[in-house]
């Protein structure tokens, strides 16, 4: 069976078939005869090259999480990732215009209010997120065209804060 | 002693609390936010009583509704923690007036040392060495400006009843000292509800080294020797250690003498820290007194064998101390790292979120003080601390080499930590060297990113999606919307005959 996994943005193409009694792994030249147990619903056991392996893995929304040797790896699959990408993309292009805050919390301050000119890297809006102070600055010079949030209101990453209509 | 006890905390401290109170025979209460429902200390505690709304204004440092829920459970004492209310003398005096214990100082000595500034004066009376900064509260910001330019930059903004970092704000020149004061007044009102702040002149790249002290009604007060917690990132330590690879046998033991004195000239009880700066000159000054249990406590009770929320409990409850400094020593050497929620990658901005998948490290010498379980949601409304991992060892050596390995066995999945940061943070040949101080972090750290993926593990990981995926594409029914995991077939049609529900069954 073959799989096409994204990891750090890079596309790995691999397969993992059934082989006697285990799997073979395939990835370009690189194989892997390998016994796979399933122990747990987050825990498997890899017996390849004369050493078991214990892996942990879990799903987080889209992506597979797996950790093994002290390290963790994001698997995700390119469609998803794709569309991911493509809202990233809508972001990256609105990102100037469209201020959002980075991590979930709570808006302590309004710096700026609407029809103000403000300075690239300026602070627009303070964030609490576990006790400590956040600043979002603007990505962009321009002029504050709309505010979306009022203080003391909780926000995440997915809602617009302020919108600023660029001026070079 | 007590028959029951309420933490008025939440997270890893508060289980740490419980857990001492089941061992000494003492019923906990827990109290707990909306938002901490399903928090860890609300299933180990005894009992639960809800305290409000997720704000902790609204909540854990609401002071009524915690004495309130300690009189309808019956409970005779109050164990705050740290943070919270942990170092506010209203509550100590409010729990007094109620015919509550408040486990930890006595108030008026809570009330000296709270007040940063106060306690400055009474130090330098007592001739304790201090660092030079504002007699007093700064009045305004004209005063702030006179007294930083006669100190020199740079300065540090302080909140007077300040502590964790929260509050603190380094000034370099004029032009920062205006927003350093607006941040740092409003972080102290957040923090701990006193917007009052001071400055003090900034001492550049010292060494933090504080002293845990314990001191029983009768006047007896012992030293438990000292804590480096050097390696620090906004204020917030996040490695600690002891002994301190800074100090000699003579040193330490002027330190501990000195933070002995500090305690006794403030009439404090109960356990506490006593904080100095240690220059590049080896001169040390006093810097404040941490009036409650701290983050740090299990590294000097690995290496003195004493447990410190025993004892606390024990003090208060009016016991005699029952310890020479003679009978104090230090046993080997023991390192804590701090778990946080938290993205080291990404200017380590708050992580929240559900924990998909944890395993927490063991094996000798290992220590895990833990707030969060596989399954939680971690809010955003506190704290980001998880966790702590204490290690200890016969030597520093070996203390660094089982911190590492066992940081490698640690899991998180599904949320950010700062594990990955300590990792390398541990490994690093000046940590190793014991070349800590308090710009360790910023010479060597900044713009920290993870290290590239070793090939052939990510081969492994890449193994191990694919059996993932391939076995989850074998099992039938619900798919993976919603974006809860099935992977494992749902015993209600494997086990045949069972039907989901019916009379007797309820939703949990």
């Amino acid at each position: 069976m073959e799989f096409e996994f994204l990891v750090d943005g890079a596309l790995r193409k691999v397969s993992l078939d059934k082989k006697d009694s285990g799997f073979v792994f395939r990835e370009g030249g690189a194989v892997l005869d390998a016994e796979i147990r399933a122990v747990s619903e987050n825990t498997l056991l890899i017996l390849a090259g004369g050493r078991s392996h214990l892996v942990r893995i879990a799903r987080a929304g889209e992506r597979t999480l797996v950790a093994l040797h002290g390290r963790e790896y994001a698997v995700a699959k390119p469609a998803a990732e794709a569309e991911r990408f493509e809202r990233g993309d809508d972001k990256a292009h609105e990102g100037e215009k469209q201020v959002r805050t980075p991590m979930p919390g709570k808006v302590i301050k309004l710096c700026v209010s609407p029809g103000e000119v403000v300075r690239k890297n300026q602070v627009l809006v303070i964030v609490e997120a576990m006790k400590m102070e956040n600043e979002v600055v603007a990505g962009t010079p321009g002029v504050v065209k709309k505010i979306f949030v009022a203080v003391g209101e909780l926000v995440d990453p997915q809602k617009i804060l302020i919108e600023i209509e660029p001026r070079p | 002693m007590f028959k029951k006890i309420l933490i008025a905390n939440r997270g890893e401290i508060a289980v740490r609390v419980i857990r001492a109170c089941r061992e000494m025979g003492i019923s906990t209460v827990a109290v707990y936010s909306e938002a901490d429902r399903t928090s860890l200390h609300v299933q180990l505690a005894d009992e639960a009583v809800p305290i409000g709304p997720a704000p902790a204004v609204e909540s854990y440092l609401d002071m009524n509704r915690i004495v309130r829920a300690a009189h309808d459970t019956g409970a005779e004492a109050i164990h705050p923690g740290y943070g919270f209310l942990a170092e506010n003398a209203a509550f100590g005096r409010l729990c007094e007036k109620e015919g509550l214990v408040f486990i930890g100082p006595n108030s008026a000595a809570l009330e000296l040392v709270g007040d940063k500034v106060r306690a400055r004066q009474t130090m330098e009376k007592a001739g304790i060495p201090i660092i030079p900064g504002m007699k007093s509260v700064a009045q305004s910001p004209r005063e702030c400006e006179a007294a930083a330019r006669s100190l020199g930059y740079p300065v540090i903004v302080k909140a007077s009843a300040g502590g964790g970092g929260k509050g603190m704000r380094i000034v370099a020149d004029e032009k920062g000292l205006a927003p350093a004061l607006e941040a740092g007044c409003r972080e102290a009102k957040s923090a701990f509800g006193d917007e009052s702040v001071y400055l003090e002149k900034y001492i550049e790249d010292p060494r933090h080294v504080e002293f845990q002290v314990l001191a029983d009604g009768a006047g007896h007060t012992v030293h438990l020797f000292e804590r480096e917690c050097s390696i620090q990132r906004r204020y917030q330590k996040i490695v600690e250690e002891t002994p301190s690879p800074a100090l000699d046998p003579e040193l330490r033991a002027r330190m501990g003498e000195t933070a002995v004195r500090v305690m006794k000239a403030a009439g404090y009880t109960n356990a506490g820290t006593v904080e100095f700066l240690l220059d590049k000159d080896r001169k040390f000054y006093f810097l404040e007194v941490n009036a409650r249990l701290q983050v740090e406590h299990p590294v000097t009770e690995l290496v003195t064998g004493l447990d410190l929320v025993r004892r606390q409990i024990m003090i208060a409850a009016g016991e005699p101390l029952g310890l020479n400094q003679d009978d104090i020593r230090q046993r080997g050497h023991a390192l804590e790292c701090r778990i946080y929620a938290e993205d080291p990658g990404n200017r380590f901005l708050p992580s929240s979120g559900r924990i998909v998948f944890l395993k927490e490290p063991q094996g000798p010498g290992v220590r895990c003080d833990s707030g969060i379980y596989g399954g939680w949601e971690v809010p955003v409304y506190y704290d980001p601390i998880l966790a702590k991992l204490i290690v200890w060892a016969e030597n520093r050596e070996s203390a660094c080499r089982r911190m590492a390995s066992a940081l490698d066995d640690y899991v998180v999945l599904g949320i950010h930590t700062s594990i990955d940061f300590l990792k390398d943070v541990v490994r690093h040949p000046e940590f190793l060297a014991g070349r800590t101080t308090t710009a360790f972090l910023k010479t060597h750290f900044e713009g920290w990113g993870e290290g590239g993926p070793d090939e052939d593990a990510l081969r492994l990981a890449l193994a191990a999606a694919a059996y993932d995926e391939m076995t989850r594409a074998r099992i039938p029914g619900p798919s993976r919307a919603g974006g809860s995991a099935p992977g494992i077939p749902s015993p209600w049609t494997t086990l045949g005959g069972w039907r989901n529900g019916g009379t007797g069954s309820h939703g949990v």
